[in-house]
Parts: C-alpha cells; sequence; structure tokens
C-alpha cells in the first residue's frame, strides 16, 4: 500500500482502479509535487470540505483526478493536447476529442482548481508563479489564467499542441493565449464573435452573428485538423453530444430532488458536477456521469428520509456557480442557514429554454446557433433574462448573484442584475463580488458579513410571512 | 499658433453651435471612441458627429460607480459617469449614440446606455476580434445596418455621391493628419506632441470643413516654426486611450525634458494612417479601410499586427524609448506589457516604460519619478 492509497480512496477509487494506474498515479504525483507530507493535509481538508459520507461524491473528486492524471501525462503518453478556457462553447472541443483517441483536450486550470485547490490544498503556489510570470496581482487579472499559466510554468501541466481560444466572450482569455505564446510558442485557433447585442434584443439574435461565429468555429476546427495533424470524423458533432446528453439529463433529475425541503446536497457537491461538465471532454466527463447516478440515488434516499444540508424551512437562495478550488467559500453561504437549490448551471438546463433556429447545416454555425439561443453567449442581458426565468423553476426566497470581480463579461453584471431581479421577481437580491478560483482575497471570512446580513433578513422575511 | 487659437475658439462656442444645429433641425450622432465609426456616414447624411472622448478626472468614477463595478477601465466607467449624470453637456445635446463594441469595457457602456437610459436611443454593432474575410464581412454588415439606421433617423438617403463627398473630406482630414505627423521623423520639427493631440482631440468635435481649414492652417503654420530642441530625447507614446482631460503623462513628460514624437492609440487618437478609396463599392472600401487596412488595437488576438508596428514607429522615427501608458483593468494592454519589452528591446534595442493610471492625482508623484528616471537613462 502506497501513501496515497488511503486518500485516494477516500476520492472514490476502487483498490482495483488504484492498482491498475499505480504507475502513472506516481508519475503523475511526482510531477505535481505531491509526497507523503501532503496525505494528512488533503485527507482532513477533503473531510472538512466535502460530504465523504455520499459515495456519489467521493465518486465525483476521483473524476477530477482521473482528469488531473490524465491530463499530467498526456504528453508522455503521446497525446496531441489541446486547451481551451473556461467558460467555453464545448462543442469544438468535444468534436477534436471524439475525432482521435489521441487527441486531449480540456481546461487545464479548472482541472488543477479542483485537484489542486479542493483537494491537496495546494493552488496557492501555482497562483503565484502565474502572477509572477505575466498575469500580477492587483490588476484585476482573470486568476484561472494564473493557474493555467502557473501551471505551465512550473511543468505540471504539459505545454500544449493547440489553445483553442474564446474570443467571442473574454477579452483576458485571448489575450493571456497570447501570452501563452509568447512563453511557449503554443499555437492559437482563436474563435472570435461579438457580443453585440442591443440591451433587451435577447431572445433575437442577427442571423450574421450566427454566421461569423459559425465561421470562426469552423476555421478553428480545420486550424486543429492541420496542427493535430487528424480529421474531424463526419458525425463528430452527433457522437460529441451523447455524453452531454448524459449529463443534462442527470442534471434534470438531479433538478428535481433539489426541489425538496430541505435541500438534500450542498452547493459544494453540486458545482463538482456542474463544473466537471464544462472541464473535461474525456474521462473525467465519463466518470462524472457514473458519480452522479450514484448520488442521485444516495439523494433519492436522502429525499425520501427527509434529510438536507439546512434545517427545513430555511430560506432557498439561487447562486450563480460554486467556487472552484475553495469550497469554504461557497459552503459559507449554507453555513449562515442559507439553502441552495439553483445554481445558473442548474436552472440553464432545467429552465425554460430558447429554441434554436436549426437552419444551419455547418457544425460552427449549428453550434453558434446553440449557443446564442441559450443565452450565456449573447449578452449580459440575455443572462439576467435566463436567471429571471429560471427562477421560476424551483420556489425562492432570494438571490445571491455572485459576481467576479476579475472577470469583465461576468461583472458586466455587478449592478444592473441586482436592480433587474429585484424589480422583476420582487425577492431580495445579494450582489456579491467574489473569485471563484482563488480565495486569498475574497475568503469566506471576507464575506461573512455581508452573506450574514442577507441571510438574516431573509429569515426574519421568512418568519414575519408565516405570523 | 493661430491655427490652435481658431481651434479654440471654435470648441468654445461648439456647444452652442451644435444646439442652433438642432433646434434647425439637424441630427447630433454621438458615438463612442476607438476608431471604429466611419464619420463619413454620419457627414454623407447631413447630421453632425461627436465622439465621446472626455475623461481624466477621478471624480467621475464615483458617478459610474452607481452602476458598475470598478473593475472596469477608467475611460469607460468616465464615460458611464458622464452619461448618467449629465456632466458633460455633450452627452445631453446628442440625438443618438452610436456604440461600436470592441471590447468587455466598451459592453459596459452599452449595457449602461440599453438599460439606464433607455430614453436614450442607441445604436450598436461589432467589431471583430481578428482579422479575416469572415471578421471582414461582419464588419461591413455593421456599418451597413448602421448607414440604414442613420437613413431612417435622419430621414436622409446615403447617396453615392454624398458618401463620396463626405470620404473625400474625411479623406482630406487624415491626409492632413498624416502630414503633421510624418513631420515628427525629421530631426527638424516643430509640432508639439501636445499641440497634434489638441488637433486630434478637437477633431472629435469640430466641424468637419472647419477642422480641415484649421489643419491646413496648422501646416502652413508649422514650417515657419522654429524647431523643437534636438537634444530632447523622442519618446515614442503609446497605450490604448488618451482622453481629452488626460494630459498627466505628457505633461510629466515635456516637464522631464522628454519630447513625444509619436502618439499610437485606439482611442482618443484619430487613425490617419489610411486613406478610404473611391473607386466601386464606397461601402466596402470603408470597411476595408476601417477595419483591415487599420493597424488594430490590443484587444485584437493575436495583437502582432500592432506590436510590429510599434516596432516600425520607434525605428522610423528614431526614437530613444517608448512610454507605454495603460488604464487600469485593460486586460489586453496589460498582459502585452508583460511580453512586448522583450520583443522591443531584441528588436530595436529600446527600452520601455509602462505606466498605469486610474485617473488618480495621487499616481502623479510616483509617476514623476519614474519617467524622469527613463528620461535620464534614456537621455545617455
Amino acid at each position: 500500500m502506497a501513501y496515497y492509497d488511503e486518500l485516494f480512496k477516500l476520492c472514490g477509487f476502487e483498490g482495483k482502479e488504484i492498482e491498475k494506474e499505480r504507475p502513472r498515479i506516481e508519475k503523475a504525483l511526482e510531477r505535481l509535487g505531491i509526497g507523503p507530507d501532503d496525505m494528512q493535509t488533503a485527507d482532513s481538508w477533503v473531510r472538512q470540505n466535502h460530504d465523504v459520507s455520499l459515495e456519489g461524491v467521493r465518486k465525483l473528486l476521483g473524476a477530477w483526478l482521473k482528469e488531473l492524471i490524465d491530463l499530467v501525462l498526456a504528453r508522455d503518453e503521446g497525446k496531441k493536447i489541446v486547451y481551451f478556457g473556461f467558460p467555453a462553447i464545448l462543442g469544438p472541443g468535444l468534436m477534436l476529442s471524439v475525432s482521435s483517441k489521441d487527441v486531449f483536450v480540456c481546461a487545464p486550470d479548472m482541472v488543477l482548481c479542483h485537484t489542486m485547490g479542493q483537494i491537496f490544498n495546494k493552488l496557492t503556489p501555482i497562483l503565484e508563479a502565474g502572477e509572477a510570470n505575466g498575469l500580477p496581482p492587483g490588476h484585476s487579472l482573470c486568476s484561472l489564467w494564473q493557474v493555467k499559466v502557473g501551471g505551465l510554468i512550473k511543468g505540471m501541466i504539459p505545454v500544449p499542441d493547440l489553445a483553442l481560444a474564446s474570443s467571442y466572450y473574454c477579452d483576458m482569455g485571448s489575450k493571456a493565449d497570447d501570452l501563452v505564446t509568447a512563453l511557449f510558442g503554443v499555437p492559437v485557433a482563436y474563435i472570435d464573435g461579438v457580443m453585440d447585442s442591443k440591451w433587451g434584443e435577447y431572445p433575437n439574435y442577427l442571423p450574421e452573428r450566427v454566421q461569423y461565429l459559425g465561421t470562426q468555429i469552423n476555421q478553428a476546427l480545420n486550424k486543429a485538423e492541420k496542427v493535430l495533424g487528424i480529421k474531424i470524423v463526419p458525425d463528430a458533432w452527433e457522437k460529441s453530444q451523447k455524453g452531454s446528453q448524459a449529463y443534462v439529463s442527470n442534471l434534470l433529475r438531479l433538478l428535481d430532488l433539489m426541489k425538496a425541503d430541505p435541500v438534500p446536497v450542498s452547493i459544494v457537491e453540486l458545482e463538482l458536477l456542474e463544473a466537471l461538465w464544462g472541464s473535461s471532454t474525456n474521462r473525467g466527463i465519463w466518470e462524472g456521469i457514473k458519480a452522479m447516478e450514484i448520488l442521485l440515488r444516495e439523494l433519492e434516499d436522502r429525499v425520501k428520509a427527509g434529510i438536507g444540508t439546512t434545517e427545513k424551512g430555511a430560506p432557498r437562495v439561487m447562486i450563480q456557480l460554486g467556487h472552484t478550488s475553495d469550497p469554504r467559500v461557497t459552503r459559507l453561504i449554507e453555513d449562515m442557514g442559507l439553502a441552495v437549490p439553483l445554481t445558473f448551471i442548474l436552472a440553464w438546463i432545467g429552465g425554460p429554454q430558447v429554441k434554436p433556429k436549426g437552419t444551419y447545416t455547418t457544425p460552427g454555425e449549428t453550434i453558434a446557433d446553440y449557443e446564442l439561443a441559450a443565452a450565456f453567449y449573447h449578452g449580459t442581458d440575455a443572462v439576467i433574462k435566463r436567471f429571471e426565468e429560471n427562477a421560476k423553476v424551483v420556489k425562492l426566497d432570494g438571490f445571491i448573484v455572485n459576481y467576479l470581480y476579475n472577470c469583465r463579461p461576468d461583472a458586466l453584471a455587478s449592478h444592473n442584475q441586482k436592480k433587474y431581479l429585484e424589480e422583476k421577481t420582487s425577492l431580495p437580491v445579494l450582489s456579491l463580488e467574489w473569485d471563484i478560483y482563488d480565495s486569498r482575497s475574497y475568503s469566506a471570512a471576507s464575506l461573512k458579513t455581508k452573506v450574514e446580513t442577507f441571510a438574516e433578513m431573509l429569515k426574519a422575511k421568512k418568519k414575519s410571512a408565516k405570523v | 499658433m493661430k491655427a490652435l487659437d481658431k481651434l479654440d475658439s471654435h470648441i468654445k462656442t461648439r456647444l452652442t453651435d451644435l444646439s442652433k444645429a438642432k433646434e434647425q433641425g439637424r441630427k447630433i450622432i454621438g458615438y463612442t471612441a476607438g476608431g471604429y465609426l466611419p464619420e463619413e456616414l454620419i457627414l454623407a447624411c447631413d447630421a453632425i458627429p461627436v465622439c465621446f472622448i472626455q475623461a481624466g478626472d477621478n471624480a467621475i468614477l464615483k458617478d459610474a460607480g452607481h452602476y458598475i463595478c470598478r473593475w472596469f477601465d477608467p475611460f469607460w466607467r468616465s464615460q458611464i459617469g458622464y452619461l448618467t449624470s449629465g456632466k458633460d453637456p455633450y452627452y445631453t445635446i446628442v440625438n443618438l449614440i452610436v456604440i461600436p463594441i470592441t471590447d468587455n469595457h466598451v459592453r459596459a457602456f452599452s449595457n449602461t446606455v440599453g438599460y439606464y437610459t433607455p430614453e436614450v436611443e442607441s445604436f450598436v454593432f461589432g467589431v471583430p476580434h481578428t482579422k479575416d474575410k469572415s471578421a471582414l464581412e461582419y464588419y461591413l454588415q455593421g456599418i451597413s445596418r448602421l448607414k440604414k439606421k442613420l437613413e431612417d433617423f435622419t430621414g436622409v438617403e446615403i447617396s453615392e455621391s454624398r458618401l463620396k463627398q463626405s470620404i473625400q473630406l474625411c479623406n482630406r482630414e487624415r491626409e492632413l493628419f498624416r502630414q503633421i505627423s510624418l513631420m515628427r521623423k525629421s530631426e527638424n520639427f516643430a509640432v508639439t506632441s501636445k499641440d497634434f493631440v489638441a488637433l486630434n482631440h478637437g477633431s472629435f468635435l469640430a466641424e468637419k470643413e472647419v477642422m480641415v481649414e484649421i489643419l491646413e492652417s496648422f501646416v502652413e503654420e508649422v514650417k515657419d516654426s522654429a524647431p523643437l530642441p534636438k537634444d530632447a530625447p523622442r519618446i515614442l507614446f503609446t497605450g490604448s486611450t488618451l482622453a481629452q482631460g488626460d494630459s498627466k503623462v505628457m505633461d510629466i513628460i515635456e516637464a522631464a525634458g522628454g519630447v513625444v514624437v509619436m502618439e499610437e492609440f485606439a482611442e482618443g487618437i484619430r487613425p490617419y494612417w489610411g486613406k478610404v478609396k473611391l473607386e466601386s463599392d464606397l461601402m466596402a472600401n470603408l470597411a476595408e479601410s476601417y477595419f483591415m487596412d487599420r493597424v488594430c488595437p490590443g484587444w485584437f488576438r493575436p495583437g502582432t499586427e500592432r506590436l510590429d508596428f510599434l516596432v516600425k514607429l520607434a525605428r522610423d522615427y528614431n526614437v530613444a524609448g517608448m512610454i507605454w501608458y495603460q488604464l487600469m483593468y485593460r486586460e489586453s494592454y496589460k498582459v502585452e506589457s508583460y511580453f512586448f519589452p522583450d520583443i522591443l528591446r531584441k528588436e530595436t534595442g529600446l527600452n520601455m516604460l509602462t505606466l498605469e493610471s486610474e485617473y488618480d492625482a495621487m499616481e502623479t508623484g510616483p509617476m514623476k519619478t519614474r519617467i524622469e528616471t527613463f528620461i535620464e537613462i534614456i537621455r545617455r
């Protein structure tokens, strides 16, 4: 038995799996600078932050670990490596992934956050390496990018063969891809788009937006074929949807369970599975689906038994997304006595959908059409409207709109989202500035006063409504 | 200089002139900075273009703070502040605001117009961040929608001949700016950067015909002016935005004995290197010139075209150093400022000083020390 066996078992690995993967695990841990001295911290960190009484949660942690091992060893194992940013339009990455077993595609920074952050509690040195190499602190630069650059600089993750730049959403991401090119010579396939909708335009969108974004996706796929030396299979789009469909149907089942009072599982665990979907295109997805199936069964039992994370009758709030590297920050909301049955992703899946036009034929345009209808890459007002609509999915008492201070597209909603939702839903809204990747400046302790006050207000409101 | 005096008095009465024009039924079209709006389209429908370029006052950021968090470029937060507070009269006089969306900082402004001031009529179109055939087509579609909007809004058809006439006028303005700028390649030049920037800023507000006359006078006058000191280190001054009212860095450079011979800014300096062709499809020509031919700003990806251009400018203008002036939280410029100094040094042997601002008076002291030291070093 090796020093890491217990931790990996805690994270849902079966004994047989550990044996089978042992050489890979050891090689990966060595590269990540993780040794026996780190095990006690990791063990207590995982137990402190996650509900490990649920096998599904343990398996989800394991799914992230498997994705990490695959990522760290991708170059050694002869894979052609493609990185995309987070969030991203997933279609192109998924299509590349299903087209060749020799291609490994993922969002490596998210993998590092969920493993080096959530499991090993060793993210800070990675962030600091990113800060020291082009993305300094104090400038509101994306901390997820600091993680990516830090991981590359420290040699933890391999230098990719190609970067897919999400130039349709984030200015920082594409420019940081330029930085990675300057540092490591990585070629970039820019998928450009312009979020130029007028306020109030959603759910409509101009056909030229679909055509432009679609053409850009097609061009990026062509470039990827050339750079990687692969051919995208004709049914790549259909194949790539298989994993997504299974994931979505499980999320829908989960959404039903989250309607229960008390809410059966913490948002901390929900985040593990929501983020996995947007970060992996490989084993993580399939392992995630298996883990979800176990988790769903466990949660059904909890609902039947009336077991939950907060007291029955606790005020219920919707948040955008949980913290990706430090669960204490997300847990704070529940610690203050608020139940979180709904996140943006969950509601996005389960809420009312805008149908894409469906008239496009190329893969790029089909993807672009779908994404613009889905709101996230349409514009700020589209996202806020989806929030409003989706809030009807579950009965809520309020919103915590937790925007990322260092993500411009997200921070665009810092003020207008609160005003809009309060006016449209008559529910209280806490606009909470934070950073979902790095908790050094936005720690649970620093956010406590705001969340606590909001929670007290919601509780008092609920109490007075009963009287 | 008489030309600058004329510009000064023209701008002093500009608001009154605009009010009168508005009363007479002419439309005033405000537009946001960045150089992606072809003024030709506005002029061709007998409307008056006004570009919003005021910033540099930290106090206005407090007004903006009611609408957006602080993590956005202070220039664009200033625009939000001026729009919502009414403290910049140019914002209250316009009939329509046109917003070419370049990056998320501009979207912050666009969202504010759309959500908080729905009574202000606005029109947005997108500027792609990469240059290829599909991007050019997208830009052309955007300005074509704008053309239609302007025709509907003003009731004036933008005919081929009207458009041609306005292109000729704007070409003349660009040509004059280019001519003045090129004078500074020589060692015996008499154009101060402050004058050049003042002409630029004035041109965003002035009546186009008047501006062309002023530039023509300036060209003549400057030929007879005494040249600037030859021993002063020649500086290439670059960044995202050089707003009207943001002269702090230029003042310090001048006081420290440096002389700016070239300003390369995406917002606040008019793109003047290109010329719109007058043959065949004029709309396509506008798109070609404003989007493809123009050297892109830092938020294009990749940013190599602009960085190569900076190296070329450094050589062509024989500069002794570069000052890179970026505004806080404009991430595209911040990230490039990390890896560009190595490229510059490798290509030209020159050093670069990076400065950042949030229009805060507290910055002046440290900036002064850094600029003085930099000039001291490059003077040797």
